[in-house]
Parts: C-alpha cells; sequence; structure tokens
C-alpha cells in the first residue's frame, strides 16, 4: 500500500486562469494557514494504484492525505435473480466506511447517501449497452476519512472501472471545494468540513469537458461559485492527467 | 467413472486454462502427482509474507498483514471502561471481524459472508486461550477502570488462509499498540490527556498520568497459525481460494511461541484426518511458525 520509493507523488492543483481579483484580504487577515500548511488552492498529493485486489475483477486504491479509500468492481455478472428483464446493463453500487474510519468511535456501516450519489455521479459515464441483462458492482470501502471523502471514492471508482475493463465515454474525477468565510479551500480536510459554511463538488468527464453531477450546498456567492467551478474544472482536468498516465503504466507493465 | 475417462480423452487437446476450469480436481492432481502447486510451491510451503504495522492514523494500534493475496487490516482502539463485578482487576478485549463485499466476489452489500462470525470466534478464543494478552494489564484502577481493546480486522482481499492472515494482523496491530496516557481527574473519573501543547498540561501529565509507565502490552505465547487442505495423501499448506473451493478438508494449527499447541481446528470436510497426517500438520505449521517469528523480529516484535 505504500508508496514506491523514489516516485514523487503527483498532485493536481489548479491554476486560476482568468482576469486578475483584487485580493479580499488586507495582509493581516491571512495569518492563518491551513490544518496541514497548504495553500488555499493547493490539492493534497494524489496517491493511486490500481489491482489491488486480486479477486475482483478490477480494482484501484486511492490515498489523498488521510484519505484512504479501496474500490472493488466486480462484473459484468448475473443480475439478481428478482430483477426484471433489461436491455441495458445496470449498475449497483455502495459505499461502507470501517469502524475506525473517523476519530470518533462509531459503528462503520454503508453509506447510503454517499451509495446513490456514487450511483449517480457514474451512471452518466458507463455505456450500459454494452453489458445487457448482466450488473455491474461497484464497492467502496473508507479505510480512513480524512475530509473530501466522496470525491476521492469517485475518482477512485472510476479508476477501478478503467482496471476492470468496463466500457466507459471518459474518465471521471471529482473535487470539492470548501467555502469558509470569504475563501474558498480545495481538497478540503475533515476539520475544514466541519466547519466550511458551504460546500461544492463537481464530478466531470475531463476530456469530453462535461459535468455529471454538481453538488452546492450551504451559502454561496455568485462570483464564488464561478471561482468554485474554474477551480475544480482545472483541478479534475489534472487528475484526470494523473489517472490516464497511470493506466497507461499499468497497461504497459502488463504487457512486458 | 464415466467422466474421468472422457475427461482423459479430451484433456489431451484442450487448452490448459479450460481444463482447469472444467476439471479443477483433474488439474490439481495432476499438479500435486508432481509435488508441486499451479503457482509454482512446493506442497508445503506459505506464500510470501508480508507486515506492515501502524497504518490506520485514527487507531491506537494497526497492522497489515499480507499472505499471498490476502489482505488483512487490523485496527485496535481503546476506551475506557468500568470492569465487571466478576473481575474487578482484569481489562477486556471485543474482537471483530469483517469481510466487506470489497474483499470477494461472494459477497454481497448488505448479507454478512457466513465465514465472518465464524472466523469472529475462532480469533477470539484462540488470542483469549493463547495467553498472549494478560487481561490484568489492562486494568486501571482496580473495580473502577479498565481498558476495553476494540479490534477490527478487515479483509481486503480474500484469497484463501483467512484465519492465518486475520490472526497474523491481530498479533502483528497488538505489538503495535501504544496505549493513550490518560489521568484521574478531581471527580474520579479517567479523562484523555491529549497532547500537552502547553507547559501548563504537560505538568498535570506528570503528576496526575495512572499508566505512565503501562504504555505497551508485554505480549507472551504469541499465537501463529496455519492452514492445510488434506486430500487423499497431499497436505498442502497456506492454501488459496481455488485450493480451497476444489479440496474442502482444512485444517487449522495453531501453536504458540514455545511450539506449544493452542488449538487444532478441522472442518468436516470428506477426508478423514488420521494420525500420521495430524502429525505432519503439526510439523509443517512449526516450521511456518518460525518463518513467521523471523518476519515479526524484523520488525522488532517479540
Amino acid at each position: 500500500m505504500a508508496a514506491k520509493p523514489g516516485a514523487a507523488t503527483p498532485t493536481y492543483s489548479p491554476k486560476l486562469v482568468g482576469r486578475t481579483r483584487l485580493p479580499i484580504f488586507k495582509d493581516s487577515d491571512l495569518d492563518w494557514s491551513r490544518p496541514d500548511g497548504r495553500g488555499f488552492h493547493q490539492c493534497r498529493p494524489a496517491l493511486l494504484q490500481t489491482g489491488a485486489v486480486s479477486s475482483a475483477s478490477g480494482s484501484a486504491y486511492a490515498e489523498f492525505g488521510n484519505t484512504k479509500v479501496i474500490v472493488s468492481v466486480f462484473g459484468p455478472r448475473e443480475s439478481k435473480k428478482a430483477m426484471v428483464f433489461s436491455d441495458v446493463g445496470r449498475l449497483n453500487c455502495n459505499v461502507s466506511y470501517t469502524t475506525f474510519a473517523s476519530p470518533t468511535l462509531g459503528q462503520g456501516t454503508d453509506h447510503k447517501e454517499y451509495s446513490s450519489m456514487l450511483h449517480k455521479a457514474l451512471e452518466g459515464v458507463i455505456i450500459m449497452e454494452t453489458f445487457p441483462k448482466t450488473t455491474v458492482d461497484v464497492f467502496a470501502l473508507v479505510l480512513e476519512s480524512g475530509g473530501s471523502d466522496l470525491s476521492v471514492v469517485i475518482s477512485c471508482a472510476s479508476l477501478a472501472l478503467a482496471d476492470a475493463g468496463i466500457m466507459m465515454y471518459d474518465l471521471i474525477t471529482a473535487v470539492s471545494v470548501s467555502c469558509i468565510g470569504k475563501s474558498l479551500m480545495i481538497d478540503p480536510v475533515t476539520e475544514e468540513e466541519g466547519c466550511e459554511d458551504g460546500s461544492f463538488m463537481m464530478t466531470c468527464m475531463p476530456s469530453r469537458y462535461e459535468i455529471t453531477q454538481l453538488t452546492v450546498t450551504g451559502e454561496w456567492t455568485t462570483p464564488n461559485i464561478n471561482e468554485a467551478m474554474q477551480l475544480c474544472l482545472d483541478a479534475c482536468s489534472k487528475l484526470g492527467e494523473i489517472m490516464r498516465d497511470l493506466l497507461k503504466q499499468a497497461a504497459s507493465a502488463s504487457e512486458e | 467413472m464415466g467422466l474421468q475417462d472422457s475427461s482423459q480423452d479430451l484433456s489431451t487437446e484442450m487448452e490448459v486454462d479450460a481444463f482447469r476450469r472444467i476439471f479443477p480436481l483433474r488439474f490439481f492432481e495432476r499438479h500435486l502427482s508432481e509435488s508441486l502447486r499451479p503457482d509454482g510451491r512446493q506442497l508445503g510451503k506459505a506464500r510470501d509474507t508480508i507486515v506492515n504495522l501502524g497504518l490506520v492514523s485514527t487507531a491506537d494500534g494497526s497492522a497489515l498483514a499480507k499472505i499471498g493475496s490476502t489482505t488483512m487490516l487490523a485496527a485496535i482502539r481503546m476506551e475506557v471502561m468500568t470492569p465487571s463485578t466478576d473481575s474487578p482487576d482484569e481489562g477486556c478485549i471485543a474482537l471483530e471481524f469483517h469481510m466487506p463485499p470489497i474483499c470477494s466476489p461472494t459477497v454481497r452489500p448488505g448479507r454478512p459472508a457466513d465465514a465472518a462470525p465464524v472466523i469472529s470466534k475462532r480469533l477470539s478464543d484462540t488470542i483469549l486461550s493463547s495467553g498472549m494478552i494478560d487481561l490484568k494489564e489492562l486494568c486501571l484502577v482496580s473495580g473502577k477502570a479498565a481498558w476495553m481493546g476494540y479490534l477490527d480486522i478487515y479483509c481486503l482481499d480474500a484469497d484463501g488462509a483467512l484465519f492465518d492472515a486475520a490472526l497474523l494482523s491481530a498479533v502483528a496491530a497488538f505489538s503495535n499498540l501504544q496505549i493513550p496516557v490518560v489521568a484521574l481527574n478531581d471527580n474520579g473519573r479517567i479523562v484523555a490527556i491529549t497532547g500537552g501543547k502547553d507547559q501548563d498540561n504537560a505538568s498535570i501529565t506528570e503528576k496526575e498520568a495512572v499508566n505512565k509507565e503501562k504504555r505497551k502490552l508485554t505480549l507472551k505465547n504469541i499465537p501463529f497459525s496455519l492452514t492445510c487442505i488434506l486430500h487423499k495423501t497431499y497436505i498442502l499448506a497456506d492454501p488459496t481460494t481455488e485450493e480451497e473451493s476444489i479440496m474442502d478438508t482444512l485444517v487449522t494449527v495453531v501453536l504458540d511461541s514455545s511450539d506449544q499447541m493452542v488449538s487444532f481446528y478441522k472442518s468436516g470436510g470428506t477426508a478423514l484426518a488420521y494420525s500420521p497426517a495430524i502429525k505432519s500438520c503439526v510439523e509443517l505449521a512449526r516450521k511456518r511458525a518460525k518463518e513467521v517469528k523471523q518476519i515479526l523480529g524484523e520488525m522488532d516484535i517479540d
């Protein structure tokens, strides 16, 4: 699970393009920083790895800071007996947490909300017509929750789907942004998510420049939403490149 | 025997992979007759084993154990509880083994695997009866407060010999365990001391910490286990899922550090175990225990 020695972990921090803005903060306001010492527009290093689970058709492991996730893909395999006939394939998603995922002692259970959001984020990108009458199962386990869990799960799931050889229109990447006060922080950690005024998560297909899911909650101003969208799009496409490189490497390694 | 004969004829022309799927038993038996297994191992040889410590930052102790592709992640979290009146000076260990749907194609969400509670029970029986942990060490204030250790083992990848890997990860997690520092406050209740960032806090730590000395558990009689398959006259150590599904007689031997037997478990199956077979299983387990001891020894685990 550890990073390969010598190889630097790539990151996908976006570059803010467009008009130059007047700084919102006076210098005196800027003396606080993020808990892990990152810049506001700096993402955590993204450690990704395919083929983590040997018994699955495809799998991937993702470690973004303290957020650690494993996604396994099974299938396409026979749908449950109770299901009615379907011309197109089915997608079944499940996200669960370990009991030690977060510092507060909790019960590790299925996360229904994330399961359905993962399903909605993925259904637009998978070409369901390629596996009629069958089901593809995407199961995620959050080993450790360190913030931005859902976006890491979604990116990792798309990598696992690609590893399993499921036909997709494009890779899919997700990035979230938190709004605290007047500042935007990309890829928030748990502490930041706890005190945020608003959250923003975008799931997009970087090569096609299409968005499959956009969630905005809390208090947002229009300029902030615009800025968050720019940040996410740029970070998504950079993360997409990292994932594409990884898949190419994995493919060339298996050929040898 | 008609089927056997027809497979004999077919097998000469069939591709290896197809033969493996259609006649798995014959495929394996042909390997076994050459004293070799399909993955290139000898019959009594276990797969490569890796142990990593302290991967989960939210837990007080954690370990990842890998035997071949079977992967287990174990994490321990400590909590203060009031001991029962029967044993006022003993702590408690609660063990749970989980098989999440990611680990194997046979596990579906919402329907826990049948094997999980069985392994869970066997693991806690083994760990408690081996005497590896002295529950008295988990006592803080007799009759008032003791440690409750929650050990959760997650199977991340199931490829046979689940019990062996789970036990190894549990042992390694206990060796990695750092018991948090706690103190008695004025009301006679136990409170956790976190960090000690400022000077005042640090002085309190020195004054009132109840368990300054006992941050680590002393592990004695560490249990080591080996699962073997009995098939006809063959004994296969450390089976993979494929081997377990084809040949169903499993024998698990658990020995402690001084080679004393802790538990022996044979789960039914078609083959009967006679004393020579049992003796050779124990012999294999003894060799394996030595190997595992060395692997743990390299990481400073006694």
